[in-house]
């Protein structure tokens, strides 16, 4: 077994390791059909402790959406199965849970602050309370000046931006993340993704991110779970040691090099 | 455009020596419809109550049902093929049972311009509501909406422009269905008037009966047309 997949070394992850499990997935899999003729997901099992940033990383149609929807509970798994988040037996959508997905949420006839105050009003938080926060929101999302602005006005980067605000705006414990920055160009992406670490940083979350890019997978995660191939089920867990905060530096680093060419040879990249 | 055709009309009248009766000039006409104006404008004020009343009825029934066939299987496979199957009767040929139902008055017009309208209103919504993003839909799932406030704060704004849009062809319908209604039977109105000046060779008045149904059907549409503006986001 190669150093990457080594027992975690420093300070930081030791504490991690012994925090209370915030996720526990067991035997979960599914079916697709009526017939059970597409088998997505194969008796996956995996945890996720509190505060613990953890990617799904998988090639594409390798059922880690399917997954992150079973978790969100959108999404019912085959009997058998059994999820739990924050200690209680899962069976539906929770208000400690928020979820992102690869396209935006916004409603095209609202500006960026009612869009933002969306997802929570729906779930019944209250005015006075809601108020501070989406100023707050706005500021560390850098939007501030876009308030008023509508998402046809506003750049992909910004409007995942405010996606992911509305998200954040109900202070999920546990937030899931469905390649939320997939459908936009490199650049943004790297920026999003900075900023996405600093905004779990101050936030404490447990994160769970399906990705297909491995550098992205390396540079956010505390722990990648390798998938394979359909049926899908978790082939390789790996802790990624590197050092917080992360910044683009990080990825210069010798470490992050042999982290990235070391999920590239588990995914049968050559 | 209107100004040329205007002329040409003139002009076509003069040279070919048209006899009146067959087509009179438009200046004949808009003289006729000065000196008539108001019998033109009471004529015009009755069936643009019809019609208002008639589309009125088709917005809100057509959206109703429309909601129900959506919300509903059942309603799906049962009222649905209904609505279509009905939609291919010739209505024209429905008048003269409506105004043995409901009567000589404004009623059986009022139902005529419904039947018109209803279709497109109830066939836009259906269109609408179906058209829905399902990765918005998802999204209200996933912050718990109920569907009652998924309904209204997501399917209501995302069907609204569609709506819009069976509302535009709903309205010239509704002006046909009700001045049909006319001609089949009754004693006021614009379709009344044209018959009445047809009967008497009237030919100048019947233009000008003309024209003022052209006006009504224009301004009500603009009124629609003006009301979808409202709803800017479908062009996005």
């Amino acid at each position: 077994m190669s150093a990457a997949v080594s027992p975690p070394a420093d300070v930081d992850s030791r504490r991690l390791a012994q925090r209370e499990v915030a996720i526990s997935v067991r035997r979960v899999a599914k079916t697709f059909g009526d017939r059970g003729e597409v088998q997505a997901l194969e008796a996956v099992t995996f945890d996720v402790r509190r505060g613990e940033f953890v990617s799904l990383l998988g090639p594409s149609g390798c059922g880690k959406s399917t997954l992150l929807r079973i978790v969100a509970g959108l999404v019912a798994s085959d009997p058998g199965g059994e999820i739990e988040v924050l200690g209680r037996l899962h069976v539906d959508v929770s208000d400690d849970v928020g979820v992102v997905f690869q396209t935006h949420n916004m409603l095209p006839w609202l500006d960026v602050e009612h869009n933002l105050r969306l997802a929570a009003e729906v779930r019944g938080m209250p005015k006075r309370e809601l108020d501070p926060r989406i100023d707050e929101l706005l500021a560390v999302l850098k939007l501030e000046a876009f308030r008023r602005s509508y998402p046809h006005e506003l750049s992909g980067g910004m409007r995942q931006r405010a996606g992911l605000g509305q998200i954040l705006a109900l202070r999920p414990q546990v937030l899931l993340l469905d390649e939320p920055f997939g459908a936009l160009d490199a650049l943004t992406r790297d920026q999003l993704n900075i900023e996405l670490l600093r905004i779990w940083q101050e936030m404490q979350q447990t994160v769970v991110l399906v990705t297909h890019s491995i550098p992205e997978a390396v540079f956010l995660s505390d722990r990648v779970l390798v998938m394979s191939d359909r049926p899908g089920r978790i082939v390789e867990q790996v802790e990624i040691d590197l050092p917080r905060p992360r910044n683009n530096a990080t990825k210069a680093t010798p470490r992050f090099g042999s982290l990235v060419v070391h999920l590239n040879d588990l995914m049968g990249v050559r | 455009m209107f100004a040329l055709l205007a002329v040409a009309w003139e002009k076509w009248v003069d040279i070919f020596h048209i006899k009146p009766y067959l087509l009179p000039p438009l200046s004949k006409v808009l003289a006729t419809a000065w000196a008539s104006r108001a019998v033109l404008f009471r004529e015009s004020w009755i069936t643009t109550l019809e019609i208002v009343q008639g589309f009125g009825w088709a917005m809100v029934a057509g959206v109703a049902l429309a909601m129900a066939i959506h919300a509903s299987a059942v309603a799906q496979r049962t009222v649905y093929p209904l609505i279509v199957a009905f939609q291919g009767l010739p209505k024209i040929a429905l008048a003269p049972l409506m105004v043995v139902w409901v009567g000589y008055g404004t009623a059986s017009k009022v139902l005529m311009a419904f039947l018109f309208a209803f279709f497109p209103v109830v066939i836009g919504t259906l269109g609408g509501l179906a058209s829905t993003s399902p990765a918005l839909i998802e999204h209200f799932r996933a912050i718990r909406a109920s569907r009652s406030t998924t309904f209204r704060r997501l399917h209501v704004p995302s069907a609204l422009p569609a709506v819009i849009d069976g509302a535009k062809t709903a309205m010239p319908l509704a002006v046909i269905g009700a001045i049909v209604g006319e001609f089949v039977g009754s004693e006021a109105g614009l379709g009344h008037l044209i018959l009445e000046a047809n009967a008497n060779g009237r030919t100048d008045l019947l233009f000008a009966a003309l024209l003022m149904v052209s006006a009504v059907a224009g301004v009500l549409y603009l009124v629609v047309e003006l009301a979808g503006r409202r709803v800017w986001w479908r062009a996005l």
